[in-house]
């Protein structure tokens, strides 16, 4: 018929002559070697953007290094800094394992220090070291009080999570900002508004040098959330919720259930974040709890593609970059360096992943 | 005769897998062409090629003896070929008037009334154009589909299974509505199929496909065998006979007055609903799709909790128990749904492998990987499946192996009743031989079998006696030795005498 109006724009000519085909087997590794290539490709930008100010990319990523792993002091700022986003990671993980998104552990982790705060203010024990751990848990328990109203709404009535999620983060920045303006304000801090500092005896001690305890925290909740997710009963019936729900009827599994608890149990991981943020670094509730912790511990999640044993490599990773980020602004180079590396890594990696996934074919006219 | 559309050396793969391997396919203007094969044979990817969906590695197709490239189902549409799906594609609720006339290139310019009138006609559909598909019988949603390619200006109609949905009284409709198309207006029809009778009675030239390789083509219908057919589908002719003088012990199910209503719209979906099971019996379901079968295999499972009546396992009645007390009586359910509801996409085969019995063998909160794997490792062996990789998501198995690890998981426990809903669905014959043989020995071995199934070869084939379902209604009764097809396929339509 009318060949003639079937144009063969560009792109058409591309299309016809090459297909794209799912891969029957995708590599174990193909995450990590995607991570590794999406960072390389990130280096690059982050050169290339350096180079356009007149900065040598050379000088300034080996000053970024020195100064965030360099030496001990600095290994333990970046791990200490690493630390919040690894424990909202492995929360954004958790609740993956059922197919849903988290996009609210920065809410969660103000959330959690807010009940460190709270609990701090109306509880006082002689005991320093049960105090702290009592502290943590009511951190614990802000995170997942915080995704509480998401949790509820997603079961009872299948609300998109992502939204709500995203949406409590808004009222719990706000919820801070009048307790720190309000209620909370502590006199001595002139007019930035924050909370009064916790007592010393509440401060999470360091294991040596500048490295807090939080760490040890961190190490152990990445241990906890892999073999939960991995290698126990309930972390199996949540991937068969996520799978298909139902699946999960028919296996008799109560898949709401699963999702429920699984987002209680994630939100609790942020709100840790922030209880270990509070009590190891800031000392203090203020709208500087979190510096976007919440947002890039999506990136650390999505990039490993939610295995906590990577969550934990790269946040610390990203740790070493804000640290070194932060330090590079003596050269003259912008922090947002830091960033752009950040984000050009998940681009980076989730392009490289697809074609793991995928495989381009020449199509033969024969 | 001229050809009219002809395909040279056409070669698509899929990973490792050759779908097509070197297809030369012809057809010709004004007849009905049958394709036959069992599943996976290529059939289905072939007409694909030709309608733009995918696009062959190598190989050509020619037109009226022009090379033509179809790069997309748009450019087919132009060129005159069009395809009717196994799942509808239609906008369910746009009216039966603008899903007809809803093209990219080929717009409907004539009178539509008259048109619509001439084919509502030929196709036998009482139904007003402003009708929403939605409101229309699965049936009335076929004939839709053919008449939109008509619409479309299609000169070339390839129709994929298109009597999977339909009861026996429609099918002889859609015959005559395909050979008036044929005769009367010319137009090229391809009809998917791997039912022989309908080769027989629709075609008069088949071609027949085997692993992706076209081994005949251009046969006159007329002139071949049903054993030639088999012959070249299958590559051997296999005949089983089913002993059903075996032992039938006690009462292993009953189903006492279930009556249902569906929760959101409060229609009623079952009535009425009795029978028992024994030891060692098979009771065959027949039905066409959509008359109650899953809500009724949901309620015995006890995945539908809220129901009237009694479901009684082993002297247990289990009518306000859960989906997992009932396993624990021994109940196994084969789900019509294998993928989405048997087994969870997405998720790895071993953990679809341990879905029934994860909560038997657990260590409190701890999975044991080992012995997952060995679960495992031993259904792939006992059922010969082909799994390579436990950790691969499901749905890289082939529909037969889903469906072996699927009947394995549910059956290597022995259990005493088994719901087998659809069991072979979609899987190509010896698939289905394995399956079959699987229920006949778990019937050996004294399991009570709850078969649901639209396929009455298979029914006539496995079970002792037969039920027929009919809007909620057990509507028949039969002994399978003094049934026949024809009573089975009118009271399958709701024809009562």
């Amino acid at each position: 018929m009318q060949t003639s109006m079937i144009l063969d724009w560009p792109w058409q000519v591309l299309v016809n002559k090459y297909t794209l085909s799912k891969r029957q087997v995708v590599n174990e590794l193909s995450t990590f070697y995607s991570f590794l290539l999406g960072f390389l490709i990130a280096l690059i930008i982050g050169s290339v953007i350096l180079i356009i100010q007149d900065k040598s990319p050379g000088d300034t990523f080996s000053l970024m290094f020195k100064l965030s792993i360099g030496s001990v002091n600095s290994l333990s700022s970046s791990l200490n800094k690493a630390t919040p986003l690894i424990l909202a990671g492995l929360g954004i993980a958790i609740i993956n394992t059922v197919k849903l998104w988290n996009i609210g552990a920065e809410g969660q982790i103000f959330m959690g220090a807010i009940a460190v705060n709270l609990i701090y203010i109306n509880l006082q024990l002689s005991n320093s070291t049960s105090f702290i751990l009592i502290l943590l848990f009511s951190s614990f328990l802000g995170g997942a009080f915080c995704i509480l109203i998401p949790a509820v709404t997603k079961v009872l009535f299948g609300v998109n999570e992502i939204i709500t999620t995203l949406l409590t983060n808004y009222i719990v920045l706000g919820l801070t900002i009048y307790l720190v303006n309000g209620p909370w304000k502590d006199p001595d801090s002139l007019n930035f508004p924050a909370a009064a500092y916790v007592g010393k005896e509440v401060y999470l001690p360091n294991i040596f040098g500048k490295l807090s305890y939080g760490f040890l925290i961190c190490i152990l909740f990445t241990a906890f959330a892999h073999y939960l997710k991995n290698n126990s009963v309930f972390g199996y019936e949540m991937r068969i919720a996520g799978g298909s729900e139902m699946t999960a009827i028919y296996a008799g599994i109560n898949a709401k259930q699963k999702a429920f608890f699984a987002m209680l149990i994630g939100g609790g991981f942020a709100g840790l974040a922030g209880g270990v943020e509070l009590l190891s670094q800031t000392h203090r509730v203020s709208t500087g709890i979190s510096q976007g912790f919440g947002y890039t511990a999506i990136i650390v999640a999505a990039i490993t593609g939610m295995r906590p044993i990577g969550i934990f490599l790269v946040g610390s990773l990203f740790g070493a970059l804000s640290i070194g980020g932060s330090v590079i602004q003596t050269i003259g180079v912008s922090t947002y360096i830091a960033d752009i590396i950040q984000a050009s890594t998940l681009f980076g990696a989730l392009i490289i992943q697809f074609f793991f996934n995928y495989q381009l074919k020449r199509v033969d006219d024969g | 005769m001229n050809k009219f559309l002809e395909t040279k050396n056409i070669t698509k793969t899929f990973g490792k897998l050759k779908a097509l391997d070197d297809v030369n396919f012809n057809l010709y203007r004004g007849k009905i062409h049958g394709l036959l094969g069992e599943n996976g044979a290529g059939k289905s990817s072939l007409m694909n090629v030709l309608s733009g969906i995918y696009q062959p590695e190598k190989g050509a197709i020619y037109l009226d003896g022009q090379r033509r490239k179809i790069s997309s189902p748009d450019i087919a549409s132009q060129l005159g070929i069009g395809m009717v799906h196994q799942e509808f594609r239609l906008v369910e609720s746009f009216s039966i008037k603008d899903n007809l006339t809803l093209s990219k290139s080929n717009i409907f310019k004539g009178d539509f009334l008259k048109s619509f009138k001439k084919y509502s006609e030929i196709f036998a559909l009482n139904a007003n154009e402003n009708e929403i598909i939605s409101n229309l019988s699965v049936g009335e949603k076929q004939k839709i589909e053919i008449m939109k390619l008509i619409f479309n200006d299609s000169n070339i109609m390839l129709l994929d299974e298109p009597t999977a949905v339909l009861t026996p009284q429609e099918t002889s409709q859609l015959k005559i509505s395909l050979i008036t198309l044929a005769e009367e207006d010319m137009k090229t029809i391809v009809l998917i199929t791997h039912k022989l009778k309908e080769i027989k009675e629709f075609t008069e030239i088949v071609s027949v496909m085997k692993n992706g390789k076209m081994v005949a083509k251009d046969l006159p219908t007329n002139d071949v065998t049903d054993n030639q057919l088999i012959e070249l589908m299958m590559g051997t002719v296999k005949k089983s006979t089913i002993n059903k003088n075996n032992e039938i012990g006690q009462t292993k199910l009953k189903v006492e007055n279930i009556n249902f209503f569906e929760s959101v719209s409060n229609i009623k979906k079952l009535e009425e609903i009795n029978f028992q099971i024994k030891a060692g019996e098979i009771l065959g379901l027949a039905g066409v799709s959509g008359n109650g079968q899953v809500e009724l295999a949901n309620i015995i499972s006890g995945i539908e909790k809220i129901f009237e009546g009694k479901i009684i396992i082993n002297n247990n009645d289990v009518s306000k128990k859960g989906v997992r007390s009932r396993k624990k009586l021994n109940l196994s359910y084969i789900p019509e749904n294998r993928l989405g509801v048997g087994l969870a996409p997405g998720v790895s085969v071993i953990d679809n492998s341990i879905v029934r019995d994860y909560f038997f063998t657990k260590l409190g909160p701890h999975l044991s990987k080992s012995r997952t794997s060995n679960y495992l490792q031993s259904l792939i062996k006992q059922f010969s499946i082909k799994a390579p990789n436990p950790k691969a998501e499901i749905s890289t198995l082939s529909g037969g192996n889903m469906q072996k690890l699927l009947m394995g998981r549910e059956l290597v426990g022995n259990p005493d009743v088994i719901i087998a809903s659809q069991p072979t669905r979609g899987l190509d014959v010896n698939a289905v031989n394995a399956i079959h043989n699987l229920l006949i020995d778990q019937r050996n071995k004294g399991s009570a079998i709850f078969l649901i199934s639209e396929d009455l070869d298979e029914l006539f084939k496995l079970s002792h006696r037969l039920l027929v379902i009919f809007e909620g209604k057990i509507v028949k009764s039969f002994n399978t030795a003094d049934a026949n097809i024809n009573d089975i396929g009118l009271a399958m339509a709701g024809v009562s005498e």
